[in-house]
């Protein structure tokens, strides 16, 4: 229906919300691997790789029919979310964290 | 228009009119095996509910990604706390004191947003009223915790 009431094709506009919250999710995803990549380069390479994915995510829930529910989506995104936390407390734990002012302030100088 | 059932609590000013193509009931009939009832009797019931209004399920998947998006901002602020705060003098433990329980929080969170999200798909589905969710009041007491734990080793780095 080109040309029709947006309200008509979308109502609510529920679909690009749902779009712009994946965005949105997408772009938390790319914030926590560049934390990540200050310091541990590999670990944050993997996570960085998992933003398009995300990102991609939301295209598909936005061209899928009425009735299809997400659940695979969804459950995909649980698991990366609590992969990318093992990841992240692997590198807090294990990651030398800088042992004094001086040193913190030097390495980001 | 059975199918587009609307819980009276939520007021809509339109008719539902979406631009999605109606399918016929029939074809519906594996919809319901797709979400697990609590419980596991799914499959006993396979006409459970019907489908939902689209903007209710939108909203539930969206309600999912809210809570994501805070289990990513978590682990981003546990992540900083460990690796970007100078040491606390004396303390050698107290970042990862306060990191990690955060870590810890933003993988429990996306698990049980899954399972709540399953969960309100089903009440949707039935026309029941949705369950109360776990998750706020999880959020606050792990972030008070922290904030107690914050001002403990503070205070011991302080002594020392």
């Amino acid at each position: 229906m080109p040309g029709g009431d947006p309200e008509d094709l979308d109502p609510g506009m529920a679909r690009e919300r749902t779009r712009l919250a994946w965005a949105r999710t997408a772009i938390a995803f790319a914030a926590l691997a560049v934390a990540i990549l200050r310091r541990e380069v590999v670990a944050g390479l993997v996570v960085l790789a998992m933003v398009p994915l995300v990102w991609s995510l939301g295209h598909v829930a936005s061209r899928e029919p009425a009735g299809k529910l997400p659940s695979r989506r969804l459950l995909l995104m649980t698991l990366l979310i609590t992969l990318v936390s093992v990841l992240a407390g692997v590198v807090a734990l294990l990651g030398h964290a800088p042992a004094s002012l001086d040193q913190l302030l030097s390495r980001h100088g | 228009m059975l199918w587009h059932w609307h819980p009276p609590s939520l007021p809509l000013d339109r008719p539902c009119q979406h631009g999605w193509p109606e399918r016929p009931r029939a074809a519906r009939g594996g919809a319901t095996s797709s979400i697990d009832q609590p419980g596991g009797q799914a499959a006993a019931e396979p006409a459970a509910g019907t489908e939902p209004d689209p903007r209710f399920t939108l909203a539930n998947e969206r309600t999912f990604l809210a809570w994501s998006r805070t289990a990513l901002a978590l682990v981003v602020a546990g992540l900083g706390v460990v690796q970007l705060l100078p040491p606390f003098p004396g303390v050698d433990w107290g970042r990862h004191v306060i990191g990690v329980p955060l870590i810890v929080l933003g993988a429990a969170v996306p698990v049980t947003a899954y399972w709540e999200w399953q969960r309100n798909q089903w009440a949707l589905r039935r026309g029941q009223p949705l369950p109360r969710s776990v998750l706020p009041r999880v959020l606050t007491w792990t972030i008070t915790g922290i904030a107690v734990l914050s001002a403990i080793v503070l205070l011991i780095s302080a002594v020392r």
